[in-house]
């Protein structure tokens, strides 16, 4: 009867499921959260978009120094790869959880607007 | 007594994933059965030629919920020896670690279910638990708990430094212990027998005509294991034991499961052991040669095939998965006569479904 | 007047045992949980749930009969709340009369057989494959628990519960004498219960819901009242004939014991609903006819040689 065993160990522990919702949120290094850009960094290249399979980001190019990098939180993907395609490690995952939302046509985050002079 | 027609699913408490069986019974005699798929059919393999190379790495991690891992490795892999390129061998045991972990948690996921359909859910939900912690290594490596987007094409994405490696073990060694208790507990669950012993039995010559690979043919006594016998870097450098059992019936399943469980445990150590240092990745050309491919690994439910057929351009020419559970799922209405209505769960879930595999 | 008013709307009629079984889900469920690792609900959850319930919409299949669906709860219903006004609480018995264990009995398999009509008047494929193994179960247990219940009546003489409890007072508890009959009656209590591990004609994998698989509404409610109350009373009835030497005591500690001998029997309920798994409706079958029976039976004959 080792279940019996089990299951008084188990009765006598502090039940496992008990952390959540109140408890912190331990949030592993390598977490792909939200988008964030270094709008420094980023020339408007587009190798991002180009990789991304979730077709969740957009390049408006008007010309080389007209152009908007812009990102759809509810298409993406969150798979890590305009963060390994961008060579100038302008555009990166950051650690803080995306929110839902309703409308997720309607969710537009512009990453980076460079309008020309 | 006259004939009725039960049907089990597309929506049913035992289905996790949506297939309709419509099953002639009895009274509490099953007469036979008919399967109907096609539900979570996502065009997968004809979306993938429209992508690159590199996007389809994320949308092949898309095809199972349990598994992902393996079908990127498998991918990366077909591509690989396409392009031609040498992986790096860290890289390698790295790919191969987490293949092993996400064994041991479709096992135990496994496990949970059959306890599950048996109505022992006590086991069911401490299973669950326990899969959480080869659940938590991944995600502390890689960042996801389901779709880890480990893999890229000439290696993987991130490197194991020293507190992981530290860190991996020990867990990997708690969940040994709590894996032996579980195996303890089932081998000594009286009613948990007498629900599975003997129940659909499937000679090694159905098996073998059927197609059927993974544990699920390892229970009927044939001996494949592709990790074994077509063995994809690193496993040709791995031992490890590959479990067989003879009986065939829905109790050899979940002892080869279970016993595989442990065994995958020991090979995670011998993994971390042998892992050299080095770099984690090469960089890999878009464009990839033209010429076809067949690559072979072992999911966690049996062998997985992928063919892949390059025109020299940066979208796949052709992509073709064979999942080891669309054989399995043949299987089921030819296990589905002289049985109980009591023991279609268990028939169910011995072949372990993964319908979205199978849909793709 | 009035005083029947009390019994049968306050103590022990509807309310106590309406509280009793609010206050026996909520523990059994908390219990269940802690062994499966679980935290499990707050204490209001089953009153709660039962409220949820009671205002939902009410709906049945076309075809169903609305009228005998909507009766049938409402009869086992009835028909336990009759059995618990005469089962003997804390020694406390105010309608006792000879032969009342039998009536109690009686009353108690009435929502089976109501469970089975459900099931059948619900038309769902799964309603009536649950109905008929509702059936089967109940031919599989009832005969062992009857058998098994008659040990307690043969050894003190007397169909009364109340005598089997005076007879326990100076004889001693008759768990003593009659081991085997009060294991025996357990496992019949959980059959009859449709509990774990014998929940075989509602198990969720096989057949979704069993008979109560089409009802909805407050006649789910209603239904899960019923079955609420019947394991009450039975855990009552089961404390009354073999744990039963609490007549004799000073009623405040005939309170506090009885307390005790109902949590010991609820743990034990849900420790076998947490171990063990869930029977084939056969294996139950030949369980109950080559097993409980003659056990049974072998428990009745040696009562009976110690009355000799
Ligand atoms: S995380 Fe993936 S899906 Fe999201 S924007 Fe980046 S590449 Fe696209
Ligand atoms: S984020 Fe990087 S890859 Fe994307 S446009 Fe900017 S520089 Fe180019």
């Amino acid at each position: 009867m080792s279940i019996l065993k089990a299951v008084i160990n188990a009765f006598r522990k502090t039940p496992d499921t008990v952390k959540y919702p109140y408890g912190p949120l331990v949030i592993p290094k390598g977490f792909r959260g939200a988008i964030v850009i270094d709008t420094e960094k980023c020339s408007g290249c587009g190798l991002c978009v180009r990789d991304c399979p979730a077709a969740g980001l957009e390049l408006i190019k008007e010309s080389r120094q007209d152009y908007q990098l812009i990102h759809y939180p509810a298409r993406c993907a969150y798979c890590g790869q305009c963060e390994d395609s961008c060579a100038r490690g302008a555009i990166s995952h950051s650690n803080d959880l995306v929110e839902p939302t309703y409308d997720s046509d309607e969710w537009v985050v512009v990453l980076k607007h460079q309008s020309g002079d | 007594m006259n004939k009725i027609s039960i049907p089990i699913g597309p929506q049913h408490p035992l289905l996790k994933e949506p297939l309709t069986m419509n099953i002639d019974i009895s009274g509490e005699r099953v007469l036979g059965g008919t399967l109907r798929l096609g539900y979570v059919h996502r065009g997968i393999e004809r979306l993938a030629q429209q992508k690159t190379y590199v996007q389809n790495v994320h949308l092949i991690e898309r095809i199972c919920g349990i598994c992902s891992h393996v079908h990127t490795t498998t991918f990366c892999h077909a591509v690989e020896t396409l392009l031609g390129i040498d992986v790096p061998i860290r890289a390698q045991y790295i790919r191969a670690l987490m293949c092993e972990l996400e064994r041991v948690h479709s096992h135990l996921l496994w496990l949970g279910i059959i306890a599950k359909h048996v109505g022992l859910d006590t086991i069911f939900m401490h299973t669950w638990h326990d899969r959480e912690l080869a659940l938590d290594i991944m995600e502390e490596v890689s960042g996801g708990r389901v779709s880890h987007a480990a893999n890229q094409i000439g290696g993987v994405r991130f490197d194991l430094s020293q507190e992981q490696e530290a860190m991996i073990r020990k867990t990997v060694n708690d969940l040994s212990d709590k894996a032996n208790t579980l195996m303890d507990v089932i081998e000594n669950e009286p009613v948990l027998q007498a629900r599975t012993k003997g129940v659909a039995p499937l000679s090694a010559e159905t098996i073998k005509n059927y197609c059927v690979v993974g544990p699920v043919a390892r229970a009927s006594g044939v001996d494949v294991d592709m990790r074994r016998d077509h063995p994809p870097p690193p496993y040709d450098r791995l031992t490890f034991n590959v479990i067989t059992r003879q009986d065939g019936d829905a109790w050899a399943r979940t002892v080869v499961r279970a016993e595989e469980t442990r065994e995958t445990l020991k090979l995670c150590h011998t993994i971390l052991d042998e892992m050299p240092d080095g770099p984690v990745s090469v960089r890999a050309p878009r464009k990839v040669p033209e010429g076809e491919v067949v690559v072979r690994s072992e999911a966690p439910r049996g062998e997985l095939l992928y063919y892949l057929r390059s025109d020299g351009s940066e979208n796949p020419a052709r992509l073709k998965v064979r999942t080891p559970t669309l054989p399995a799922l043949n299987l089921i209405p030819k296990q589905l006569s002289a049985i109980h209505v009591a023991d279609i769960p268990v028939v169910m879930a011995g072949v372990d479904l993964c319908i979205a595999c199978a849909d793709r | 007047m009035i005083s029947g008013l009390f019994y049968l709307l306050l103590f022990p009629g509807l309310l106590f045992q309406v509280i009793c079984s609010l206050f026996f889900e909520w523990l059994d469920r908390k219990l269940l949980a802690r062994f499966q690792r679980r935290v499990g609900p707050p204490w209001f959850q089953p009153l709660a749930d039962l409220i949820k319930l009671f205002s939902k919409e009410d709906l049945l299949p076309e075809g169903a009969n609305d009228l005998v669906a909507t009766l049938l709860p409402l009869i086992s219903l009835s028909a336990v709340l009759t059995a618990g006004l005469y089962i003997p609480i804390a020694g406390f018995t105010p309608f006792s009369f000879e032969g009342d264990l039998i009536v109690i009995l009686f009353l108690m398999s009435v929502p089976t057989l109501a469970y089975y009509l459900a099931g059948v008047v619900s038309v769902g494929v799964y309603s009536i494959l649950g109905g008929s193994r509702s059936l089967l179960q109940f031919f599989s247990y009832e005969v062992p628990l009857l058998i098994a219940l008659s040990g307690p009546a043969i050894m003190s003489g007397s169909w009364s519960v109340e005598q089997i409890m005076i007879s326990q007072g100076s004889m001693g508890p008759f768990i003593l004498f009659q081991p085997v009959g009060f294991v025996l009656a357990v496992v019949g209590l959980i059959g009859k219960l449709k509990r774990d591990p014998l929940d075989i004609p509602k198990a969720k994998s096989e057949v979704v819901g069993g008979p109560l698989t089409e009802f909805t509404g407050a006649k789910m409610g209603l239904w899960h009242l019923v079955m609420n109350i019947q394991a009450v009373l039975g855990i009552f009835l089961l404390t009354n004939l073999y744990l039963g030497w609490t007549k004799t005591f000073n009623p405040l500690v005939a309170v506090v014991v009885f307390i005790i001998e109902f949590l010991v029997l609820v743990v034990i309920l849900s420790g076998a609903s947490a171990i063990y798994a869930r029977l084939r409706i056969d294996q139950l079958a030949g369980l109950g006819w080559r097993i409980l029976v003659p056990l049974s039976l072998l428990q009745i004959g040696f009562v009976i040689l110690m009355g000799i």
